[in-house]
């Protein structure tokens, strides 16, 4: 260990941590895997990999957002109801006429005061976050179903087709404006986590809240503005949802509460707070949504999809559990 | 009868008696025609909430000693789907009860065995205990729901004793008083009840004392397991048929009954009277604002913002009295 | 290990006069003097419940006094929060809240006074250089800034926190039952640490309950029990059983 380090590993080091190696390795066996799996049927063919990343950026936006929560310690649950709530209000105020720009901006204020609601209620109210955002989720849900009478309102976009290309348009095969969108979210935000001030902050306050505090950091606002940002993203995929889907449905988001932690949790981040990496969340959303999407073209029935997490869940976080205690072996 | 007992009597949380009485005065005078009065909703209240109760109990009382369980959802319909498979291989109902308690506390011990011996958040595990015991009820069952009334009527005295009525009081109202009252026994009057106090307010303290604090939990869950076991027989009984989505939505409606309860979400505070209270008073609340009209969706909006509310005002009126 | 014979003639650091706190009905400090100097290094002792935690969370900030009046370096301060501790010069290591387990001694030294561009990105350069140099000049000898805290051992521990200390260039450092659960091997580690902050000239507070600890690292003892002080004495004016008796007769007493 006393060779300089090659330049390549010291950015690998820098902005990654190793952990993400291990998922790495996870997403290309399991690439390799379900496409044996699914042989003869559509898993590798185009068009289920550009649905795949149509309806993985959705996912994996929130998944970069809540992941980052996590790592500070915290778990916010009512992504799926604020997720419906503010496709609801999108398709709202787009009906009403106003500048869809602007309408986009109303809807990201929105999810951001939510989640500001959310980390109010945890820190100053002194509530366990998953408990808090548990309450929240079923807040939400409920408040979408009354004002929308559980209907479908569908949304009319035609007139507007600058402003859909900017969010859903499509570049290529492949590449949509979606993807663009995710991979900007993706380096932003593993540049905050990872190279800034704040992103330390988050760490310490998930690791050890105590010594966070004594060294000055004011814990309660790094959690406040994990919260935000978690629900600025939830809004800006609700944008980007509803314009795929040309309408708000009111069941958009139930149960991706629990994929979103299942999505960190396989991407290395501990429960416990304090650990975690940008890229590593990335590909556990994208594991997350290739199962469920290899699911489907299996024909496995739904239900499955439910054994599936469940043990995925379990395994990545027993796994991630001897990591941490093989580590700790190591002096 | 249902005191709250010695240890916890300086911390006794009077908000929820408060509130239950609050709560059943404004409903009592705000429904239509009062309504909520009336003998036939309070019958079938009795009807459906021990449903729920029955297994809030246990999930409480595991909040006391610092742990959740998000699985009884699927537990509960798990339960229910063995119950109607005995049935069909022609087991005698009562028999099949009987073998299914140990089922039920087997599923309870493997929730505590992997959240003791991983030490990781426990609401992560049963939540994915959950998922994976929801998927097999689903892929075994085929979501097809299971007839069993032909199963049950040749042995009526079964069907009156878990389900039956006397007058328009119903039994299991009974079942559940006599559970609560077993419990709350357990939790304020017996030395076990003080280890589950202990470990939820200080695990390294108890440890410390020599309470074998993995032992205590993974009890807990156990009793949770059994309970979900005699939720889906009464719950399926009453039916007269398996769901596969019995049970669906009941892991936030207990701990929303426990914290409502008083029981403090860190552990080592609540109290199984409060619990009992907080239990019928979601259940009241949702009963009184259906009678009112309120469309179902509000309830569920309700229910969250009850569920904040009541643990904001517990913390705060708790940290009065230290 | 030598120790300065006197310090009497170096400047008084902090004075504390007749700071009194309640908790509630209970008085968890009466009337306590406490003065250190620059560069003295006084050793904190009683048993549980004597208020030792009380009186150096007065001044980290954690608790005010209701009574009583703190001077550091002979002007009146106001001590609030644990931030104006910190700016004050004064630096407490507490036992759990020291260090953060899975972050790398580069991101622990300065946590939460991290070295950044305008925009708040962090000099990685700068943290692990001067991380290193800062263990260095206590003389703790570690791989990389970039190990995580939970491979080192309680010693090393330890170490980073006092060079944390170091670096920051505070006058005053409190460290709160620092040799707790340690080896015989990691506790000389620790009083080596300890004597590098004594040769840059940093006042030490130095809590334990271990009598012969206090008597090899410190200056001065002062004995609290039941909320008041006992003794304050010079090391070489006393022994080891004589205090241990003070202390348990004071506490019966």
């Amino acid at each position: 260990m006393n060779k300089p380090q090659k330049k390549n590993s010291k950015f690998l080091e820098y902005f990654f941590n190793i952990n993400s190696l291990g998922t790495i390795g996870i997403f290309l066996v399991l690439i390799i895997l379900l496409t044996f799996f699914t042989a003869g049927r559509n898993f590798m063919q185009p068009a289920n990999i550009r649905n795949l990343l149509f309806f993985g950026s959705e996912f994996t936006i929130i998944v970069l957002g809540a992941g980052m929560l996590m790592i500070a310690g915290e778990f916010d649950l009512s992504v799926g109801s604020v997720l419906a709530f503010c496709s609801f209000v999108f398709v709202r105020l787009f009906a009403m006429g106003i500048n869809p720009f602007i309408v986009t901006i109303m809807t990201l204020i929105c999810g951001g005061v939510i989640g500001m609601i959310n980390g109010l209620i945890t820190t100053k109210g002194r509530i366990l976050s998953f408990i808090a955002t548990l309450g929240t989720m079923m807040f939400w849900r409920g408040i979408t179903l009354l004002v929308s009478g559980g209907i479908i309102i569908p949304l009319d976009t035609s007139g507007f087709k600058f402003f859909t290309s900017a969010f859903i348009g499509k570049l290529g095969n492949f590449f949509s404006s979606q993807a663009i969108w995710l991979i900007l979210f993706t380096v932003i935000l593993g540049l905050i986590l990872h190279r800034h001030r704040f992103g330390n902050w988050v760490f310490s306050t998930g690791d050890n809240e105590k010594a966070a505090r004594s060294m000055a950091i004011n814990t309660d606002k790094v959690k406040i503005i994990c919260f935000i940002i978690v629900g600025l993203l939830v809004a800006f995929a609700a944008v980007i949802q509803t314009l795929r889907l040309g309408a708000f449905s009111s069941r958009v988001g139930t149960g991706w509460e629990f994929k979103v932690v299942a999505a960190a949790v396989v991407g290395g981040t501990s429960l416990r707070g304090g650990r975690g990496n940008m890229l590593g969340i990335f590909i556990g959303a994208f594991i997350i949504v290739v199962i469920e999407n290899a699911l489907v073209i299996a024909r496995l029935p739904y239900e499955w999809t439910y054994v599936v997490f469940g043990i995925i869940i379990l395994f990545s976080v027993i796994l991630d559990l001897f990591i941490e205690r093989s580590r700790k072996k190591v002096i | 009868m249902k005191k709250s007992g010695l240890s916890p009597i300086l911390n006794y949380n009077i908000n929820t008696p408060i509130v239950f009485v609050a709560i059943v005065l404004f409903f009592i005078i705000f429904t239509p025609n009062h309504l909520f009065i009336d003998l036939r909703n309070l019958a079938s209240m009795g009807k459906l909430i021990p449903d729920l109760g029955i297994v809030a109990l246990g999930v409480g009382m595991l909040m006391i000693c610092g742990e959740f369980d998000l699985s009884i959802a699927s537990l509960i319909p798990l339960c229910s789907y063995v119950f109607a498979t005995f049935l069909m291989k022609g087991i005698n109902p009562a028999l099949a009860l009987i073998i299914l308690l140990p089922v039920g506390a087997a599923l309870g011990f493997i929730n505590g065995t992997i959240v003791v011996k991983t030490g990781l958040p426990s609401f992560i595990i049963t939540l994915s205990t959950m998922m994976f015991w929801r998927g097999v009820v689903f892929i075994l069952s085929r979501m097809a729901p299971i007839s069993i009334t032909k199963y049950i009527k040749p042995y009526p005295y079964f069907e009156k004793m878990l389900t039956g009525t006397i007058g328009r009081f119903p039994l299991q109202v009974i079942w559940f008083v006599g559970i609560a009252i077993i419990l709350g026994i357990l939790l304020h009057f017996t030395k076990f009840g003080n280890w589950i106090f202990a470990t939820g307010s200080s695990k390294g303290a108890a440890r410390a004392m020599g309470i074998n604090t993995n032992m205590v939990k993974t009890t807990c869950y156990i009793i949770i397991g059994v309970l979900c076991a005699v939720v889906g027989t009464l719950q399926s009984v009453r039916l007269g048929s398996f769901f596969a989505t019995q049970g669906v939505g009941f892991e936030l409606k207990t701990i929303a009954a426990a914290v409502v309860g008083g029981t403090s979400l860190r552990g080592g505070v609540g109290s199984m009277l409060n619990i009992f209270l907080g239990i019928l008073i979601i259940k009241i609340i949702e009963n009184g604002l259906i009678l009112m009209k309120v469309p179902v969706f509000g309830v569920e909006a309700f229910i969250g913002l009850a569920i904040i509310l009541f643990v904001i005002i517990n913390n705060f009126t708790q940290r009065q009295m230290t | 290990m030598s120790s300065n014979e006197s310090n009497s003639n170096s400047k008084e650091l902090l004075r504390m006069a007749g700071i009194n706190k309640y908790f509630g009905k209970v008085h968890a400090l009466e009337d306590i003097d406490f003065k250190i100097n620059e560069t003295e290094n006084v050793g904190l002792v009683g048993d549980n419940g004597a208020g030792k935690s009380t009186l150096i969370k007065i001044i980290s900030g954690y608790h005010r006094a209701e009574r009583g009046q703190i001077y550091f370096e002979g002007k009146k301060v106001r001590i609030s929060s644990p931030k104006d501790s910190r700016a004050l010069g004064i630096e407490t290591v507490y036992q759990e809240q020291a260090l953060a387990p899975d972050l790398s001694i580069s991101r622990n030294v300065f946590m939460g006074r991290e070295p950044a561009t305008a925009l708040g990105f962090l000099r990685k350069r700068v943290m692990d250089e001067e991380s290193m140099d800062a263990l260095k000049s206590i003389g703790l000898q570690l791989r990389s800034p970039n190990i995580n805290i939970s491979t080192l051992s309680g010693g090393e521990k330890q170490g980073v926190a006092i060079a944390r200390a170091f670096h920051f260039e505070a006058k005053l450092v409190i460290l709160d039952e620092p040799t707790m659960a340690l080896s015989v091997k990691e506790v000389r580690e620790v009083f080596n640490f300890v004597n590098q902050l004594k040769r840059k000239g940093i006042a030490v507070i130095f809590i334990t309950h271990n009598l012969h600890h206090v008597f090899t690292i410190s200056d001065r003892i002062v004995v609290l029990s039941h909320g008041k002080k006992l003794v304050d004495i010079k090391k070489k004016d006393t022994n080891v059983d004589e205090l241990s008796e003070i202390i348990v007769r004071g506490t019966i007493g």
